[in-house]
């Protein structure tokens, strides 16, 4: 038996399954994720792994409890997403834990957060006083939602009177020197506007830019290969191997 | 086609894999003329009943060969456990056979037999 092939073969078997499985489960932010999300992360990753390298036992069983695993994850997941009630009772629901700036006591009890935790979550968000705080909400995945006493909000430009237009999302039109054609046409321009608009800052071809983004109000950023920096900033606060 | 496409290859990719983990069954099965390993078993216990010891040697490395042949085939589908199991039991049995123990080599036949039953299960 050899069993380094082995072990290669597997690999493919356990990473791929993985891959499509994971596909399939959903496309869910670590951030977002609930407690029981990373459960099953991780007990799906260790089966996976027995599945590569125990080669004490068939990789057949361990693939099927990957499956099975999957599944019901899968499972949950649709039932959650179809029945409000179901959801509530297996992904839990946000809890106010800070309300017109008083602690719910009984409901961090329930939550099993101590009051620290929750000034640690608040510290989090940038919040170190809590007379500044409206509504503090604990949401299923352990993230704190603040909202602030309106005299602590930022001041925006609303309350200015002041109107501003949207910038929008910026569209890549060159990325590692070649050109996006199918940006550039979404954006109603084309590439003798883009070549253009490279000359005016000296570039002589698109081979020269690493990225250039153009946002819907109108204003384009290039950043070349050639940084022309001499003496870039250490953020680095002691020495180490680079 | 992109639709097909995103659909088909992990439906391919997955079945391509369920069928190697499950190829054990299939694969042990003899593909040619010396791979046919209960036969050889069969063949070396009434060797060892009879007690011809030199035929039953050479039918004992016929089983070894026959065993490394079928390992490469399985191994992809297979325990471990069994597949080294059974290696222990040829090689005993090569012992048991040039010392003449009887029931030495009945234990590491069958003991073999088993383990051939398990293989790819």
């Amino acid at each position: 038996m050899n069993e380094g092939l082995v072990v290669f073969v597997r690999s493919i078997i356990g990473f791929f399954s993985l891959l499509i499985f994971a596909r399939i489960i959903g496309k869910q932010q670590i951030s977002q994720l609930t407690f029981f999300d990373y459960v099953l992360g991780i007990t799906i990753g260790s089966v996976a792994a027995s599945l590569t390298t125990d080669l004490s036992s068939r990789a057949w069983p361990h693939w099927i409890g990957l499956l099975t695993w999957a599944s019901l994850g899968y499972l949950m997941e649709f039932i959650t997403k179809k029945w409000r009630y179901a959801s509530k009772y297996i992904e839990g629901e946000p809890a106010i834990v800070i309300m017109n700036g008083k602690i719910m006591e009984d409901t961090l009890r329930k939550m099993k957060y101590k009051v620290s935790d929750i000034m640690e979550l608040l510290r989090n968000k940038s919040v170190f006083d809590l007379t500044q705080v409206d509504f503090a909400i604990i949401e299923p995945n352990g993230q704190i939602s603040v909202l602030k006493k309106a005299q602590y909000e930022p001041l925006t430009a609303k309350d200015m009177m002041v109107a501003k237009t949207s910038a929008g999302i910026s569209t890549e039109l060159i990325y590692d020197g070649k050109l996006i054609e199918e940006n550039l046409k979404q954006l109603n321009k084309d590439k003798s506007w883009i070549m253009t608009e490279l000359k005016k800052q000296g570039i002589n071809d698109a081979s020269e830019v690493f990225l250039a983004t153009l946002n819907p109000a109108g204003s384009l950023y290039i950043d070349k290969y050639e940084d022309h920096i001499k003496k870039v900033t250490d953020i680095g606060d002691y020495k180490g191997p680079y | 086609m992109r639709n097909f496409l995103v659909k088909s290859i992990p439906i391919v990719t997955l079945t391509l894999f369920i069928l190697i983990m499950l190829s054990g069954n299939i694969l042990k099965r003899p593909l040619g003329k010396d791979d046919n390993i209960p036969e050889t078993i069969q063949s070396i216990m009434q060797d060892v009943e009879s007690e011809k010891w030199d035929k039953a040697y050479k039918r004992t490395e016929q089983l070894s060969n026959s065993w490394h042949k079928i390992v490469r085939r399985v191994q992809f589908s297979s325990e471990r456990d069994e597949i080294n199991g059974f290696s222990m039991n040829v090689a005993r049995l090569r012992g048991a056979i040039m010392t003449k123990n009887k029931s030495g080599a009945y234990m590491e036949l069958s003991e073999a037999y088993e383990h051939w039953e398990e293989l790819g299960k």
